[in-house]
């Protein structure tokens, strides 16, 4: 059943570590950089700018560090930040974006 | 949401800015398009989901004569509506609709991973995957019904239906009452997916 990369892509994560939060069938996004950063993600492999399982190994990573570190660290639980972390070391592995490249620009931080 | 989700100002801030700065440096990059998010998005938002199953299940509340077509072959019913390639099923796996009634209330499940039709049905709630859900629903299956808030009458025969590779049920809800003088789209907002794998009925109200 799958007519396109995005339904290969999200097939992938259903039911696994890397599930994205959804309701009544739909993604769910609470602000519109999720949606943005979900999308972004999503059309770069798409494009072959790198392997989708390569991201989902550093999405699922950062989830199990999230959950290491949650108690001490007190940070309540995001998706969607976990999800942004996996993309930019994705990126800076496959060479897309050089490492700490978007620490240096002024508006990233 | 409770606030167990709270989210600090700052934090969202600076997650919205991280994301907006990596989108910008990529299209300087000449790496991402100006549109490629929303072409992505646009799939999970038009193109697949569960207003394809809201729209299937209100025809054939419009039309008996399509919901026949629809309970004899489902691939070809579902091809008449004109939807995207793909949405009746591809590859050998099969889209089967079956029928609520006076007599009879279906369930869909899954026993041995998680098949669902997503691209009609939208993606699935995370109890699907779930193995007590999905053992409870074939041994004792009016009791997960009533805890879905679903009371099935002892004298309604319950049904429930396994999804495979090879065949992907889902349930064509009964028509709710006072409902005569809504069109087919206001009909199909009504339809949730859990309606449509026989956990939830339809409500007018909803």
């Amino acid at each position: 059943m799958f007519t396109g990369f995005e339904e290969y892509a999200a097939t992938q994560m259903l039911g696994q570590p890397d599930s994205p939060p959804r309701s009544d069938g739909k993604l769910y996004f609470s602000e519109e950089w999720q949606r943005t950063v979900f999308g972004m993600a999503m059309a770069l492999a798409k494009d072959g700018h790198f392997e989708w399982e390569d991201f989902r190994q550093n999405l699922i990573k950062a989830i199990a560090t999230w959950e290491k570190d949650a108690c001490s660290r007190e940070t309540t639980w995001d998706y969607y930040e976990c999800y942004t972390t996996a993309l930019i070391q994705v990126l800076e592995q496959y060479g897309v974006i050089a490492p700490n490249e978007l620490d240096k620009l002024p508006n990233a931080q | 949401m409770t606030s167990l989700f709270h989210y600090d100002d700052d934090r969202e801030a600076n997650s919205a800015a991280k994301v907006r700065a990596l989108e910008a440096l990529l299209i300087k990059k000449g790496v991402l398009g100006n549109d490629s998010v929303d072409a992505v998005l646009n799939h999970f938002e038009t193109v697949a989901g569960p207003f394809n199953g809201a729209r299937i299940v209100a025809r054939a509340w419009m039309d008996p004569e399509y919901k026949r077509r629809l309970l004899e072959d489902t691939p070809k019913a579902i091809k008449e509506l004109n939807f995207p390639v793909g949405m009746d099923g591809a590859e050998g796996e099969h889209m089967k609709a079956v029928a609520n009634s006076e007599s009879v209330h279906h369930l869909v499940i899954c026993t041995l991973c998680s098949c669902y039709p997503w691209p009609v049905l939208g993606l699935p709630p995370y109890w699907y995957k779930d193995p007590v859900f999905r053992s409870r629903g074939v041994r004792e299956p009016r009791a997960v019904l009533s805890e879905f808030g679903v009371s099935v009458s002892t004298d309604k025969e319950v049904k429930v239906w396994d999804s495979s590779a090879q065949i992907r049920w889902f349930v064509i809800p009964e028509r709710p009452a006072n409902t005569e003088h809504l069109n087919e789209e206001q009909l199909a907002a009504l339809v949730t997916p859990e309606a449509m794998m026989g956990v939830a009925l339809v409500s007018a109200n909803s």
